[in-house]
């Protein structure tokens, strides 16, 4: 053989040089355009309403065998995820084999048996064919669920959902159908540990008796078989399935957001933002808006030289791959535009998005751009034909969906007369930047101020993993931290149990504008719960005087005394107290660590303070530094409950001791920003200071 | 007695049956006077054809400090060429009914594009220009960088055990150019000059390391006429081809390492070393990771997924390289499953192959799921082009393609058995732990 071909080539080289040069600067055209045909099936319906579709193909010694449940989508609610473990169940065991025999006569033969919630599938060499027929017709009619294999598949479910909580695809999977669909909708409603744990045995087994019914089901047989044998065993291995009315349902309609949204899930290890605009629409399979919207989606961004990806991808490098989608759905599709980019240009990418989106809408598309989508599809169409599955599924779509039975025999021919008009019209109807919903699962910190332009009412919607929508400063507590470990590293980072105990009285003056006016604040604190509290306005034009000798307060100023009395008086001998960090229990306080929240950009632990009078305060630990850096009280006033928000910085060593040198309080819309200028420590400081007459 | 010679005779009829029943590749190659070797294979079935080309350079031709060039220089193939505008060769396959796509692994570099087959020409034309007449400039290496950078960041970094190969290759590669990835060192690419790209493509783009594979729906002669018109007068450059003969030295002991990663479940991942592809320990060892990992009756699923429920995952796969390569070993705890508890699992599951002779009915199996798995090849004209490209330069022989099974069908059942004793030994192996980032702090 090889010899033959080492004559043609020393023909070749001799005769080489006769070949006309080709014109290298000249794209070739194409030959004579070959004929596309679609190659052909022949079906069947058994008594019990199965209806069978063959594809002879002897190209390959290979079998396969599909079978197709068409059902209704179903709203599982509290139990979500008892149709696919019901699905899996169905390749666990049978009346005659265990699950261990169950693999291993499948593995035995070399084949393969997949279940899943609304069909089978069973491929192998075709010499074992009636082997594979057999296998499932005994996994489809009598399946045996257990308890046992139920636990495992449960399990399995559990860790699955466990190992997502790090997967920003799986984030985006989840969240994404949520969001445009709603959690109330079949296809929206996802899957949380607790609902697998209320998945039974009983529900998978009404599932079975309910949905696997020869009467909605389509099977589809391709490879190395005769029609007349296909037809022999699928009377003889599925000719006693017993057909039954199957339930139906109502899908409730999905709709467009009426303004744009921006969701964000936060993924703080994030060193990528996964962005999609998505939202909704109608479109049904087989309509005359699918083939346009295949085309429109095609050019806007569904391929490689869709605009997404020369934009995001070719011009400004954004990402390795942008990409759109808007398939056809029988109850309901959605559009969704989506790409992973570096964090730092996140809203750039969302920008562009939405401008591309904006744009083929207003400007519409050119012929120049349509007959490419034309091309590219009638290529992509031409070349799925490769593979005779899709000559069977052609066949079952037609069936399942209603179609004309001559719907893939024109398909191309109405592909290549749809006008730039009937796209540009395609393009108003399905594309919707204003509606969409804008969702990225990315690092918050770094991409969340930039994304705020997007949303119409100006607020990020944050969302979890499972798309409950969450306060965005709350974060999930390290492991092993506890509220003892963050008292005590707040108490070794301002310089340790020893040091602090011996502070027995303070003063602390701090300077700081309000409204343009300077103030002055001067503090005195003694043991054990000793306060006085000096603010100056404007040189004197105001002052206000508190005084806490342990057992009563006054406040003072404008000319005017008061006593305090009640939940104020209760407060004060709480919060006069000196240092209450080092002995919490010993002052009636409960601290109690609830969480981890962002103070001004950083991770801090937030602790309430349950206090004696049954008030709360909130303070905040810096996760690094161990600073407090935030406390927050709500006190009583005439106008309501009125919230006082400090937070610490500038941490600064005063005679062995850390003390914030720069005080943010915020009272209602108020901002005081006060900076402690002198601070004297353990001076023996009289009483007389605090006495109140 | 009598059942064991029932058994082999069912063997028998189990290969004389494929071997019968497989239609035989036929094909066609020859070389171009400019050293480009040219593989045909027709099928009138469906009116499409494939062209590709292989390029016969991967990342264990890169050198230290220029890890990930060849498959950053796949990115450039893209970019355009004197007739063919930055930016134009997706579009132009495309807007012509065609698919395309490309891949650098450690040991090749293959581009092909899928056509009607009235579009041959036009792919011949498209590769014979990007063989030719590359164009790379500074537009396009600044915007490959930015795409490279992001595709690093979306496949390994921003996955879950994303960066298990890496962290793999370079504890089991210490000499040999396998211990980088061809995705390799976004600093290398931005440290490389224009020049160095010319250079790479002078040596490597050379068509005497380049296989073309034409497969479809083609008359032959009509297509050798156009392939000569296209690729004859690609001039060969003559340079000596620079391939690494470094020699990986046997291990000698256990390579462990810790990886703190942003995960929830731990995992254990276990590369030993072994021989090249096309050897008959590799068949083998391809026999071995079938009866570990192939189907659900298979041990390690069967084991540690099914029965103990220790692992959510657990399989092996071997890595098929040109010069020796790993078998690699894997799990993923399930939920509350301590990670040394697992490794224990999958180690003996690694001992019972070693210690037991695994059963004629067993082998018989291995035998025909290998068969099953083996028609999988033939399942398109571009999985058959790839396959035929692949064996001509990694074999030298692209007739395996229909006789490669008869070297799996060779492999005994003590043949795996020696292969487990002899590669999958704790001193021949880099094993790592994965472990979610909160368990660092502790």
């Amino acid at each position: 053989m090889n010899k033959r071909f080492l004559s043609l080539l020393m023909l070749l080289i001799i005769t080489a040089p006769l070949f006309a040069q080709v014109d290298r600067s000249k794209m070739p055209g194409p030959g004579p355009a070959p004929e596309i045909k679609i190659g052909d099936y022949k079906s069947f319906e058994l008594e019990n309403g199965l209806k069978v579709f063959v594809v002879e193909n002897d190209n390959l010694p290979r079998i396969s065998i599909q079978l197709t449940l068409d059902r209704d989508p179903i709203f599982e609610g509290e139990n979500v995820g008892y149709i696919n473990a019901a699905g899996q169940l169905m390749r666990t065991g049978t009346a005659n084999k265990t699950k261990d025999q169950l693999d291993e006569a499948i593995d035995f033969i070399g084949a393969s048996l997949s279940t899943s919630s609304t069909g089978v599938f069973a491929s192998g060499l075709s010499k074992q064919t009636e082997k594979i027929m057999e296998l499932m017709s005994e996994v489809v009619l009598t399946p045996n669920f257990t308890q046992d294999e139920l636990d495992k598949i449960k399990k399995q479910m559990i860790s699955g959902i466990q190992s997502q909580k790090d997967d920003p695809n799986a984030i985006m999977g989840n969240v994404r159908p949520a969001l445009i669909y709603g959690k109330d909708h079949p296809y929206g409603e996802l899957m949380t540990e607790e609902n697998v744990e209320s998945i039974t045995l009983e529900m998978c087994n009404e599932y079975y008796k309910n949905y696997f019914r020869p009467n909605i089901g389509f099977m589809a047989i391709v490879g190395d078989i005769d029609f007349d044998d296909a037809k022999d065993l699928v009377e003889d291995y599925f000719g006693s399935w017993v057909k039954a009315e199957v339930p139906t349902n109502e899908v409730k309609a999905s709709r467009a957001p009426l303004i744009r949204k921006v969701a964000l899930v936060d993924r703080s290890s994030s060193v990528q933002s996964i962005v999609d605009v998505a939202y909704p629409v109608k479109l049904e399979i087989g309509s005359d808006d699918a083939i346009v919207a295949s085309l429109l989606n095609m050019i806007f961004g569904g391929s490689f030289s869709g605009r997404l990806n020369l934009n995001l991808r070719e011009d400004k490098g954004y990402t390795y791959g942008a990409r759109s989608s808007l398939s056809p759905d029988e109850y309901i599709a959605d559009f969704s535009a989506s790409t992973s980019v570096r964090n730092a240009v996140t809203d750039s990418t969302v920008d562009q998005i939405l401008e591309e989106m904006k744009k083929i809408r207003t400007e519409g598309v050119t012929q120049d751009e349509l007959s490419a989508a034309q091309k590219l599809l009638t290529g992509s169409f031409g070349r799925s034909l490769e593979q005779p599955q899709t000559v069977a599924n052609f066949a079952i779509n037609i069936a399942r969906y209603g179609l004309d039975k001559d719907y893939y025999k024109n398909y191309l021919k109405r592909l290549n007369s749809v006008t730039v008009e009937e796209v540009n019209k395609a393009a108003k109807k399905f594309i919707k930047p204003n509606n969409a919903f804008v969702i990225v699962v990315g690092n918050a910190d770094e991409v969340a101020e930039g994304l705020k332009k997007f949303s119409v009412s100006g607020k990020l919607d944050y969302y979890d993993n499972f798309a409950n929508e969450v306060d965005p400063a709350a974060k999930a507590l390290p492991a092993g931290v506890t509220i003892e470990s963050v008292i005590d590293n707040y108490i070794n980072a301002i310089g340790g149990r020893d040091a602090v105990s011996k502070v027995n009285d303070l003063t602390m003056e701090m300077k700081g504008t309000v409204q343009g006016m300077e103030v002055t604040v001067k503090i005195s604190r003694k043991a054990p719960n000793k306060y006085y509290f000096n603010l100056d306005v404007g040189g004197g034009m105001m002052t206000q005087i508190q005084k806490f000798d342990g057992e009563e307060a006054l406040m003072s100023g404008m000319g005017q005394n008061k006593n305090l009395e009640g939940d104020d008086l209760e407060s004060m001998k709480t919060s006069s107290i000196v240092n209450a960090f080092l002995d919490f229990a010993s002052y009636g306080i409960t601290p109690e660590l609830v969480g981890m929240e962002t103070v001004a950009g950083k991770n801090a632990y937030k602790v309430v303070l349950n206090l004696p009078n049954g008030k709360k305060s909130t303070e905040y630990y810096d996760t690094e530094t161990g600073f407090k850096v935030k406390e927050i009280q709500v006190t009583s006033s005439p106008q309501g409950d009125q919230t006082i928000s400090v937070e610490y910085s500038d941490y600064k060593e005063v005679d062995g001791v850390m003390y914030a040198h720069t005080i943010a309080q915020q009272v209602g819309p108020m901002n005081i920003n006060m900076t402690v200028s002198n601070i004297e420590v353990n001076k023996g400081l009289e009483d007389a200071l605090f006495e109140v007459e | 007695m009598k059942l064991k010679s029932l058994v082999a005779l069912f063997l028998f009829i189990a290969v004389g049956l494929s071997n019968a029943q497989m239609k035989e590749i036929e094909f066609e190659e020859y070389d171009l006077d400019n050293g480009m070797h040219v593989i045909l294979y027709q099928d009138n079935t469906t009116p499409i054809v494939t062209v590709s080309v292989q390029y016969h350079v991967g990342s264990k031709n890169e050198k230290a400090d220029r890890t990930g060039f060849a498959h950053f220089f796949e990115h450039l193939m893209f970019e355009g060429s004197e007739y063919i505008e930055r930016g134009k060769y997706f579009d132009i396959v495309q807007r012509n009914g065609g698919t395309l796509n490309a891949f650098t692994s450690f040991d090749q570099t293959y581009y092909y594009e899928t056509l009607p087959s009235n579009q041959l020409e036009l792919a011949l034309w498209l590769e014979s220009e990007r063989m030719l007449h590359l164009k790379i400039d500074s537009t396009g290496v600044e915007t490959q960088r930015k795409v490279v950078k992001e595709e690093r960041s979306q496949r390994y970094d921003n996955q879950p055990y994303g960066s298990w190969q890496e962290e793999m290759f370079k504890r089991a590669f210490t000499k040999h150019p396998y211990n980088w990835t061809p995705i390799g060192s976004a600093q290398y690419i931005d440290e490389a000059k224009i020049s160095e790209f010319m250079d790479f493509y002078k040596m490597y783009y050379n068509p005497n390391n380049a296989v073309l594979t034409v497969a479809g729906d083609i008359d032959k002669a009509e297509s050798k006429k156009m392939i000569e018109e296209y690729f004859g007068d690609i001039k060969n450059n003559d340079v000596e081809i620079v391939r690494p003969d470094v020699v990986e030295p046997a291990k000698t002991e256990e390579v462990r390492h810790v990886v703190y990663d942003n995960i929830q479940l731990p995992g254990v991942i276990m590369g030993y070393s072994i021989p090249a592809q096309g050897t008959d320990d590799y068949y083998a060892l391809s026999m071995l990771n079938t009866l570990l990992a192939t189907g659900q009756s298979s041990r390690m699923y069967k084991e540690l997924v099914d029965n103990s429920q220790t692992a959510v995952s657990a399989g092996s796969f071997p890595i098929a390289l040109e010069d020796p390569g790993l078998i690699v070993i894997f799990g993923i705890a399930n939920m509350g499953v301590e990670i040394d508890n697992l490794e224990a699992a999958i180690q003996k599951e690694i001992d019972k192959v070693k210690n037991e002779m695994i059963s004629d009915k067993e082998f018989e199996k291995l035998r025909n799921q290998t068969e099953s798995s083996y028609v999988s090849n033939f399942f398109s004209v571009s999985g058959i082009a790839q396959n035929l490209a692949q064996y001509h330069t990694f074999f030298g022989d692209a007739n395996l393609i229909n006789t490669e099974i008869e070297r799996y069908m060779d492999v005994t059942k003590e043949d795996i058995q020696r292969v487990a004793q002899e590669y999958l030994k704790d001193t021949n192996r880099v094993v790592l732990h994965y472990l979610p980032k909160s368990a660092e702090a502790n």
